[in-house]
């Protein structure tokens, strides 16, 4: 096997077993990078060989072990993929939910950014003699933190700061070295959107989610659904060289829906 | 509460002003003590006689020099007038450019430069731009880019005349006037079409001319005073939500 962009590189997915996580460990991988493929259950696909940990990004000890678990003393690539969907109102979520969601998509991104950066660092010297290059952090934010879905406020909420936690580190931690970018993801088939198609909120269940499906997928300007691969895709270039002046921002990836005011197609 | 008087001694243009969004901006303008004049290419219709009629194309330029000369010094200049053509960009002809970029784009840049070294300081622009320079109203081609450039124009002479001048946007969204009965019968089922728009809004109705008319009165008043170059959006949410609405059949 040829040396990949990536070769040399190690890099730690957090929700590293979840439908995008694991397509994104899978992808690095494949690019040479080393992967820690990081979960609440011990993970791993056989044909991937990502190295597996056991992590719960809420708990700050945790996210210490895990980072204290990559035996390569540095870390090139962190993308925190974990993330959770309470799927209800404001006024239906309760405080724990509202508490739960946040603990792992946004608590969850700081904590395991924070004590990450020292190894990020480490591998940002480590290149300095070869060239120089950068770190990358990839947040999950989502399209869902510019727009509102029915039904899932706390979701909704927990992304908008993430996409502004990726901005402000990107500002204090760019002049070391470390790129901070969010993908924004729209619709990917994910066993999280079969969920949020088989809740009440979003409107299924008085059409049929089949019917429900092929209305949402036929608003896209592209047709289709995104697939955990075109997510891994993005991933995969922000956190490779190429990308090497991409900071700060937030990357929608929707085939076209944002771009387009919302109305039937006639 | 009735804030009437907010634009008492204040002389206001709107062009386009004897239909849709325009003439419920003249209205409101009149119901808060401001002096209004309007135009647009045809005659004043059933405008109030308060509101004195200029008949002038935005898309001459040498007409709106004119009306400038004409009309003498304002506080308040709103570019209202505009088009709407229902083409993708593979259907459009060079006339329809002429018409929609002439109208929307070319208009809105020949009054404010006639007007503005004849304002008085402080004085308030507002352009009417659209959530369709934001984002694609399918098969609206030339018109969505022809709001876009309204909401660049409105940046830039925010940027280059301010503090005399203020200058911002409404966008708005799907307004109860002519046009937007226009756009519904493009539908292959416009009574469908129109049931499945109002689900996409949060408020659960079209918008009125009113409501775009009372973001005309706050920007044209003193009480805006720090508001410039900014794009506000008047839509009843339709641009906060995603395509998925419960009730939508």
């Amino acid at each position: 096997m040829s040396a990949g962009a990536l070769a040399g590189r190690v890099a730690l997915v957090t929700g590293g077993r979840g439908g995008i996580g694991r397509a994104v460990c899978a992808r690095l991988a494949r690019e040479g990078a080393t992967v820690y493929a990081a979960d609440l259950d011990e993970c791993g696909a056989p044909d991937d060989a990502p190295r597996p940990l056991t992590l719960d990004v809420t708990d700050e000890d945790s996210v210490r072990a895990a980072i204290d678990a990559v035996s390569e003393r540095r870390l090139d690539i962190l993308v925190n993929a974990a993330g959770i969907e309470i799927e209800k109102t404001a006024e239906d979520t309760s405080l724990e939910e509202w508490n739960r969601s946040f603990a792992v998509n946004v608590t969850g991104t700081f904590l395991a950014s924070k004590h990450a950066l020292p190894l990020m660092r480490a591998a940002v010297a480590a290149r300095a003699g070869a060239g120089g290059g950068t770190a990358s952090i990839v947040n999950f934010g989502s399209y869902d933190g510019f727009i509102a879905d029915p039904g899932l406020a706390a979701y909704c909420a927990t992304k908008g700061a993430v996409h502004a936690l990726t901005r402000a580190m990107a500002c204090d931690h760019g002049p070391e070295g470390i790129r901070v970018n969010a993908v924004c993801p729209g619709y990917i088939d994910t066993p999280m959107l079969q969920s949020f198609f088989n809740g009440e909120g979003s409107g299924g269940a008085g059409r049929g989610i089949g019917a429900l499906r092929q209305a949402v997928r036929n608003i896209h300007p592209m047709r289709s659904y995104g697939t955990p691969e075109d997510v891994a895709g993005l991933v995969n270039w922000l956190a490779g060289d190429e990308a090497r002046y991409a900071s700060g921002q937030l990357w929608v990836l929707d085939g076209g829906l944002t771009a387009q005011v919302q109305q039937m197609r006639p | 509460m009735n804030a009437a008087g907010q634009l008492r001694g204040k002389r206001a243009l709107v062009t386009g002003g004897r239909q849709g969004i325009g003439r419920g901006i003249v209205e409101a303008f009149l119901a808060e003590g401001a002096e209004v004049l309007a135009c647009g290419r045809g005659g004043r219709g059933d405008l109030p006689a308060a509101c004195t009629w200029h008949q002038t194309d935005v898309a001459d330029a040498a007409a709106v020099e004119a009306l400038a000369v004409a009309t003498g010094p304002l506080d308040v200049l709103v570019n209202n007038a505009g088009v709407q053509l229902e083409k993708t960009v593979a259907d459009s002809s060079d006339d329809d450019w002429d018409l929609v970029m002439g109208v929307n784009a070319r208009g809105v840049f020949n009054t404010c430069r006639a007007f503005i070294p004849r304002m008085r300081k402080p004085a308030s622009i507002i352009n009417i731009g659209s959530i369709s320079g934001r984002m694609a109203d399918p098969r609206m081609a030339l018109y969505n880019a022809s709001k876009a450039f309204v909401h660049g124009l409105t940046r830039s002479i925010a940027v280059d005349h301010g503090p005399d001048i203020r200058c911002n946007a409404i966008c708005p969204g799907w307004i109860e006037t002519g046009m937007l009965e226009a756009a519904f019968e493009l539908a292959a089922d416009p009574g469908r079409a129109r049931q499945d728009a109002l689900a996409r809004h949060p408020v659960r109705r079209f918008g009125q001319p009113a409501d775009i008319a009372a973001m005309a009165v706050w920007l044209a008043s003193d009480a805006a005073a720090f508001a410039t170059g900014q794009m506000f959006t008047v839509d009843g949410g339709l641009t906060a939500a995603s395509p998925l609405r419960p009730g939508l059949s």
